[in-house]
């Protein structure tokens, strides 16, 4: 037992304490972790900001003239020169919002601003083919041209056609053009024609833009009974992170495992080895080693996750002490089952790049929950989730997704998976002991599963 | 004499190769033994066998008074054929993990390590990683770590092979260091000459089979010469009619030296006699028969096997054997 915990104590420091394991695991997270919020801002702000485009959007009107106020290019213009955000404010300077420490905001405002889309008001009696032709055309030269969109307002569009029916405005845009100015463009040509039918209707915009507007204050109630802001959003981030947090510190410790038994195999290091320890000692104290790897890892991160979690309101409700229980115990059935298997295979093999195709199956375990996990946290009590639960060594998996979803499994099904799995750990396990044992002293061909059956049977 | 190894019948294959076939073994305890065979003749998997990394299909086996060496694992120095190291460890570290699975304590370790790097000439090594070091230098660490625990019984699977002849002396001193603390010491080798240096008991294995297990004097004392050495007095002069002197069944030259192999139960002063009558020689001389001449009399029956004899040499390229006429 103790030469066991000696093996496991290498390593896992040998593993730790090397500059890829603390730049890949610790480091670069780390980075990202901090980076997040600032990544999160500048998408907030790229979402603001529009790219800076000038031309002009061709309006044809055939509605002739429908309203009181003329036909509809007067307002169409002016809500793409007024309305609607930074991307078609006028290149002016607010005083307002000048920065009087930074002058230069000023020159910001003024350049960054500067996106003009003017009208182009045609004939109504123009032909639509030679205009989309010549957009077209202009495009295929200088990949811009002037001309960034079309809109064709047919008769009718305001009035309709007498029982209650409106037409399709018909709308054309350049090529390669960012959709945000695609949208405001379209916005300009409807809200103005929707304000004409209202207008036409006697109704009151205003009137029936409060009217529409129902506000809801959504809230739900908590085990303590009070109301709180609703975190339904986050019923699909939970499971995704279990499962997340599950493979990465199951697959990080298993991934060193196969390397490091290769690395021992390959480098004939594992017979002083077993001059010292017996393979069994040798295989779990390596196993236990890398489950602290793992361990701390999954710590680390879903520590790092709760306290990310609380600092936007999350973590309260969400995490619980059977979420965090549940995720313990299954990143230990899962471990023990995928690096008793990895061990196995890099026992078995001489080189990293044969471990290759023996993977296969291993790396497909890890597949299946990933792509079913939308429809397993959607429906987390489905005959599918069910029968995965009961799985080995897909169940795990599937159980900490099961147990982060809004649906948590009772706790009978819960036990009886572990149970389960367990199970399927401890065959893993046997399976892995044979293989480990006879895989360790066989150099030459590279094994495929028939040889690791056989060698299971010899031993 | 209690012994440290004893072995019955053991039987051990590999799918359809049977690599060790009725293997009876006795060690005593505090002997040196030299456990030779060519390559292939199983000796690293009877090794193996009797370090419990390998376990045989049929056979009792007994290690140190217990029934599988796993259970005093910590009395048994064991420095394998296929050597390796942690590369990326420090030979200090790497020393100190050999010593701690082998149940020494680190302070005594330390003091031991110490010792044991001077003792085999690389005082400085310790803070180097292990795959700073050459082949030879990572040999003698793995030396170290087969010693550290002042091992009862000690295996040594092909200590010599990639030494230099200096570290070879060396290993020699420190196996005899060794043997001479009361050690039972086993070590294997294909090269017959280095055994014959170092041991007292031989046991041969070959094919399997063990073949011979003697002491290096009555294996000499109980076999007939069966080469004899000669040198023509004219280096140039053709050698070939020493092929056809009665009782000579094939003249070779070996690592520059010329022999006749006797025929089966020729006498050796008449084959002599017959040969200068042959040739004219500088030199001829009856040789006592070396391991690997009792070795090759066993396994051929007497009939003398250059390429064979070559190999147990331990070189392949510097032997040629001289055709009639060269």
């Amino acid at each position: 037992m103790n030469k066991l915990m000696k093996i496991a104590v290498r390593e896992f420091s040998s593993t730790v304490l090397t500059k890829g394991f603390i730049i890949g695991a610790i480091v670069i997270p780390a980075i990202i972790a901090a980076a997040m919020p600032l990544v999160i801002r500048l998408i907030q702000k790229a979402e603001e900001a529009a790219p800076i485009v000038d031309g002009t959007l061709a309006v044809i009107d055939r509605t002739g003239g429908d309203l009181t106020g003329g036909d509809l290019t007067g307002p169409i213009g002016e809500r793409l020169s007024h309305e609607d955000g930074s991307v078609f404010e006028p290149g002016g300077i607010d005083p307002e919002t000048i920065d009087p420490e930074d002058p230069m905001s000023a020159i910001g405002q003024v350049t960054g601003a500067r996106s003009t889309i003017n009208l182009e008001v045609l004939d109504s009696a123009t032909d639509v083919e030679s205009e989309r032709d010549a957009m077209r055309e202009a495009y295929r030269e200088g990949m811009t041209g002037e001309r960034l969109g079309l809109a064709v307002i047919p008769e009718g569009s305001v009035l309709g056609d007498g029982e209650g029916e409106f037409p399709q405005v018909e709308f054309y845009h350049r090529r390669k053009l960012d959709d945000r100015v695609i949208g405001k463009m379209r916005a300009a040509v409807t809200r103005t024609i929707r304000d004409a039918r209202f207008e036409a209707a006697n109704l009151d915009r205003d009137r029936i833009d409060a009217i529409s507007d129902v506000s809801t204050q959504t809230q739900e109630i908590s085990e303590t009974g009070e109301a709180e802001d609703s975190k339904a959003a986050a019923g699909i981030i939970v499971p995704v992170a279990m499962l997340l947090l599950l493979i990465v510190s199951v697959m990080t410790g298993g991934q060193y495992l196969l390397t490091t038994t290769v690395e021992e195999k390959n480098s004939r290091v594992v017979e002083v080895l077993l001059s010292a320890v017996s393979p069994m000692e040798l295989m779990f104290g390596k196993i236990l080693g890398q489950m602290g790897v793992g361990l701390a890892l999954l710590v680390m991160y879903s520590g790092v996750t709760i306290i990310v979690a609380s600092v936007f309101g999350l973590a309260s409700g969400l995490v619980t002490p059977e979420l965090i229980t549940g995720l313990i115990v299954f990143f230990l059935i899962a471990y023990v089952t995928m690096a008793s298997l990895l061990a196995a295979i890099g026992a078995a093999v001489n080189e990293l790049r044969e471990a290759q195709s023996l993977m296969t199956p291993v790396m497909m375990t890890l597949m299946i929950p990933y792509f079913l996990i939308f429809p397993i946290s959607r429906d987390p009590n489905s005959t599918l989730a069910l029968v995965l639960s009961y799985l080995p060594p897909v169940s795990p998996f599937v159980m900490v997704i099961r147990l982060g979803s809004t649906q948590p499994p009772p706790l009978w099904q819960t036990a009886s998976a572990a149970v389960v799995g367990a199970i399927g750990a401890y065959a893993a396990v046997w399976f892995a002991a044979k293989v480990f044992r006879i895989g360790l002293l066989q150099f030459g061909k590279a094994p495929d599963f028939k040889t690791l059956v056989r060698w299971v049977k010899m031993a | 004499m209690p012994s440290a190894i004893a072995i019955e019948g053991v039987r051990k294959t590999f799918g359809e190769k049977v690599a060790v076939e009725g293997l009876d073994l006795t060690i005593p305890e505090g002997r040196l033994t030299g456990l030779i065979g060519p390559n292939g003749a199983g000796k690293t998997t009877s090794i193996r066998m009797i370090m419990s990394i390998l376990f045989p299909d049929s056979g009792r086996l007994e290690v140190l008074g217990r029934r599988s060496a796993l259970e005093s694992k910590d009395r048994i120095g064991y420095l394998p054929e296929e050597r390796g190291v942690y590369k990326k460890m420090k030979v200090w570290g790497f020393l100190q993990h050999m010593a701690a699975l082998k149940g020494i304590k680190p302070d005594e370790a330390r003091t031991r390590i110490g010792h044991w790097l001077e003792k085999v000439q690389l005082p400085d090594v310790g803070p180097k990683k292990c795959e700073e070091l050459s082949k030879g230098m990572q040999q003698k660490i793995q030396f170290i770590a087969s010693v550290i625990h002042e091992p009862d019984l000690l295996i040594l699977d092909e200590p010599f092979s990639g030494l230099d002849p200096v570290n070879m002396r060396l290993l020699r001193e420190l196996i005899r260091e060794q043997h001479d603390r009361g050690t039972t010491v086993i070590f294997s080798t294909h090269v017959m000459h280095q055994a014959e240096q170092v041991c007292d008991h031989i046991v041969m294995i070959h094919q399997g089979q063990k073949v011979l297990d003697d002491s290096i004097a009555s294996i000499r004392a109980g076999h007939e010469p069966t080469a004899i050495v000669f040198e023509p007095l004219d280096p140039q002069a053709s050698i070939e009619p020493l092929e056809r002197v009665e009782g000579v069944q094939g003249v070779a030259q070996v690592e520059g030296i010329y022999e006749a192999a006797l025929a089966h139960g020729a006498n050796g002063g008449e084959v002599m006699r017959r040969m200068l009558d042959a040739i004219p020689l500088a030199r001829v001389e009856l040789r006592r028969p070396t391991l690997e001449d009792v070795f090759i009399e066993i396994v051929s029956g007497g009939t003398g096997d250059a390429a064979l004899r070559a190999e147990l040499r331990g070189g392949s390229g510097n032997s040629e054997t001289v055709e009639a006429g060269a």
